[in-house]
């Protein structure tokens, strides 16, 4: 009995740990072995560039969930920075827009994290509906500002277009853009004061509070992060689909959510990392792109997403007991 | 001879159980008399908790054998325990805040008991067979911790309790709730129910038990009839080596006026004005519920409050929240740590290094080797068991867990440091290290408030002693002049 104990808690552990890996190869042999297609450059070539706008909103979200919090409101602010930004093109020119835009959506977040702070940090399941609520007000804020339209994207737009379809070979400008904002978080997470400062707030707010952590700035600031690199994924997102729709932003906060989750990083906050999420992302979007390669309808694939989902929080629990 | 003639309504045979890493019960038999009321003691990590977790269910056994009541128990769960007349009572209690005293006594048995009319029918029989007036209908949350205690104690009646095992009972009540409960400890052996006490209070156990076990480290050492039994023989067979006192020489640094607090108020606080000397160990007494912890915690900024008035070495500082009294070079070792000290699943150098974050970090970027040094170094300096800094927390003992605390503070420039219970729940080896750990803090310069529901240890501690009462400073003793009913007197007033 004493070893059954043992191999249990080793096992669940290991699973948890490798969880993401163990299914991306799982799922990378299965397809092979179906459809010898999703071995084509063209195919990994389309894979890498789907991972673009989410995996850089998942970034976000996961210093949100570092922290305990939950960020419902990104679809808003995606949508709501890209009419903007869009519709900033002409007066202020293509970068002024998208700076623009970037600094209306990092202050979307700014101010989630500041009303979570008035209604009091420690209530985080009243968090979680106040990112909701302020996220449909975003979403309403952008369907009112475009009246509606979904704006396209004129001609010789030279700077949404590099961001949108440029890059070298399998390099492409979106990627490295991301690569790029996940070197900044992994180093501001594992090596930063700040990154410290999160992850202790996550795991234990009242005990961090009384070692004089500033538990307060960390909520603001994973609201905010989240805002940022949700703007960042917005401005991406419109250069890839050369358009804005005020809706555009739909379903990204559940997937990124997923991601961060699928990745192993724990609900309750105070683990996880950067690079967990990544591989959350890697393996959403495989999954997407071997699903389709295998003929899975979306619907299934719904369903699938979901129990992958489901699967990753019981590992979770199962580590916790 | 004798033991085959009497009965036992418990017996554990060679009993083991590891968990991974840790051998928790190392060949474990005990035999427990019907009727008596065993005590058993031991040090933090002795095995006590394993034990009756075993018992009640909660964990399988690996080997071994336990007979109760005469029947084999194996594969339990701690509902079968409970409905073969073996109850346990733990130290936090294991009832449901939101729900009536009613139907926690009953969880579980609604339709057996015919509904709501018969739940609380039959929960104010019990309530009144132990002389406890609580309402029934009145929600759990809203009760002290010596009325929850009456709850868990009917509900154990309620399932005609053979053997109740008590887990510290008395560690949160105050003076006079202990009295209630020796009340009615003595009516439940007289009813003939059989106790397992467990206590880290050596008083206690001298007072109501029979018989007495003593572990260490995972092994019994000894079962003995108490009137066999000596204090110092306890002590030394629960540390494995005789302590020559439980308390090192009172320190004598007491110095200039340090710390001015005036006009304290808040909801509970009326008025609260004293002064801490540089190098002294104040003692604070005072009920649960006297206020004496918002005292400490509206000092470190933890809590708001108004007026107060806070001066450091004759100079006014402003302090709202925990961050500034850390800069002002005030430490606070909270009263619970595992919720409120420390981060249970992060690793033991984390613990220790998170109050002195700042210093790590050359701008922003934390110095890792400097981290590791730090963390190593208190755990040599405080002597914390652990099996290295990158350990878990939360799977060293409750003393070694109180050094991580300190340890953090000690990390940080801080010349005043509140010790709020410091040494509740830890075993009597550990204790003796903190206050050895308190003397040489304050032979350094450092100066400690310490508040504490144990008069033995204020008296022989601190310096100088106040009392708190209702909010209110009720008195100011000289522990080298007074007596603990003196103290307690004004602690009641």
């Amino acid at each position: 009995m004493k070893k059954e104990l043992n191999l249990k808690n080793a096992f669940f552990s290991f699973i948890k740990n490798y969880f993401v890996g163990f299914c991306i190869i799982l799922l990378v042999v299965i397809t092979m072995i179906y459809q010898p297609r999703f071995l084509s450059a063209s195919n990994l070539l389309n894979i890498i560039r789907q991972l673009g706008p989410l995996s850089i909103v998942s970034l976000g979200m996961s210093f949100v969930i570092f922290a305990g919090y939950l960020d419902l409101s990104v679809a808003g602010t995606i949508s709501l920075v890209a009419v903007v930004t869009v519709s900033l093109i002409e007066p202020l020119g293509q970068m002024g827009a998208i700076l623009a835009g970037i600094v209306i959506g990092t202050a979307a977040g700014a101010l989630i994290g500041a009303v979570v702070l008035v209604v009091g940090a420690n209530r985080k399941s009243e968090a979680l509906f106040i990112s909701y609520g302020m996220g449909m007000a975003y979403s309403a804020l952008a369907l009112m500002y475009s009246g509606g339209v979904t704006q396209k994207l004129g001609e010789n737009q030279k700077i949404f277009e590099v961001i949108g379809k440029g890059g070298w070979g399998i390099l492409s400008v979106s990627l490295v853009i991301f690569i790029v904002c996940l070197i900044i978080l992994q180093i501001l997470q594992s090596m930063t004061y700040i990154g410290r400062s999160v992850m202790l707030a996550g795991g234990n707010p009242v005990a961090s509070r009384l070692s004089g952590i500033p538990v307060n700035a960390v909520v603001v600031l994973v609201y905010t992060l989240s805002g940022l690199l949700a703007s960042i994924g917005s401005v991406v997102l419109v250069s890839r689909v050369t358009t804005a729709s005020p809706v555009i932003g739909k379903t990204y906060e559940t997937n990124a959510i997923t991601a961060v989750l699928i990745g192993g990083t724990s609900l309750k906050g105070g683990n996880g990392s950067v690079m967990r999420t990544v591989l959350g992302v890697v393996l959403i979007s495989l999954m997407s792109n071997c699903m389709n390669l295998l003929g899975i309808s979306s619907y299934m694939q719904s369903v699938v997403r979901g129990l992958v989902l489901i699967l990753a929080i019981w590992l979770d629990s199962k580590r916790n007991s | 001879m004798a033991d085959e003639i009497t009965d036992n309504i418990l017996n554990i045979c060679n009993v083991n159980k590891s968990f991974p890493g840790v051998r928790a019960l190392n060949n474990v038999s005990i035999r427990i008399r019907r009727g008596d009321i065993h005590g058993i003691v031991g040090e933090n990590g002795a095995g006590k908790s394993t034990l009756m977790k075993i018992l009640s269910g909660v964990y399988e056994k690996d080997s071994g054998t336990i007979e109760f009541d005469g029947e084999t128990v194996e594969n339990t769960t701690p509902v079968k325990s409970l409905r073969s007349g073996l109850s346990i009572i733990y130290q936090e209690f294991n009832l449901v805040n939101t729900m009536s005293v009613g139907e926690n006594i009953f969880l579980g048995r609604f339709r057996k008991m015919k509904g709501m009319r018969g739940t609380h029918g039959e929960a104010r029989k019990l309530l009144d067979s132990i002389n406890c007036s609580v309402d029934t209908h009145a929600p759990v949350e809203s009760l002290s911790v010596s009325e929850k205690q009456m709850v868990e104690i009917a509900k154990a009646l309620s399932f005609q309790a053979k053997l109740i095992i008590m887990d510290e009972p008395s560690s949160s009540l105050t003076t006079e709730e202990i009295r209630h409960l020796s009340v009615i400890i003595k009516d439940l052996h007289e009813k003939g129910i059989t106790i397992i006490y467990i206590s880290h209070k050596l008083d206690e156990i001298f007072e109501y038990c029979d018989r007495v076990t003593i572990m260490r480290d995972g092994c019994v050492v000894d079962t003995k009839p108490i009137k066999e039994l000596g204090r110092d023989e306890m002590i030394a067979k629960m540390v494995g080596r005789t302590i020559e006192n439980e308390y090192p020489e009172r320190p004598h640094c007491v110095g200039e006026s340090l710390l001015e607090i005036s006009n304290l108020n808040s909801r509970k606080l009326k008025n609260i004005s004293f002064t801490l000397k540089r190098g002294e160990i104040l003692g604070m007494v005072g009920l649960v519920g006297s206020g004496r912890t918002e005292i400490v915690r509206a000092i470190f900024g933890a809590d708001k409050v108004k007026g107060l008035i806070l001066q450091i070495d004759g100079k006014t500082v402003s302090i709202k929240k925990p961050a500034d009294a850390k800069k002002a070079g005030i430490a606070l070792v909270p009263e619970d740590r595992k919720q409120q000290g420390l981060i249970l699943p992060f690793s033991v150098k984390s613990n220790i290094s998170m109050a002195a974050l700042k210093g790590l970090a050359k701008r922003i970027f934390l110095n890792r080797g400097s981290e590791v040094c730090m963390a190593k170094r208190q755990m040599e300096s405080l002597a914390i068991k652990t099996p290295g800094i990158n350990a878990r927390v939360e799977n060293l003992s409750g003393g070694n867990q109180q050094k991580c605390v300190l340890g953090r503070w000690l990390e940080t420039d801080s010349r005043i440091l509140i010790l709020d219970e410091p040494t509740r729940g830890i075993d009597v080896g550990a204790k003796y290290e903190i206050y050895l750990l308190m003397k040489k803090i304050v032979e350094n310069g450092g100066s400690i408030i310490m508040i504490s529901s144990e008069l033995q240890e204020v008296l022989s501690m601190s310096n100088r002693i106040l009392t708190i009462s209702d909010g209110r400073i009720t008195g100011e003793f000289d522990p080298e002049d007074t007596s603990a009913e003196e103290i307690m007197k004004s602690a009641l007033a």
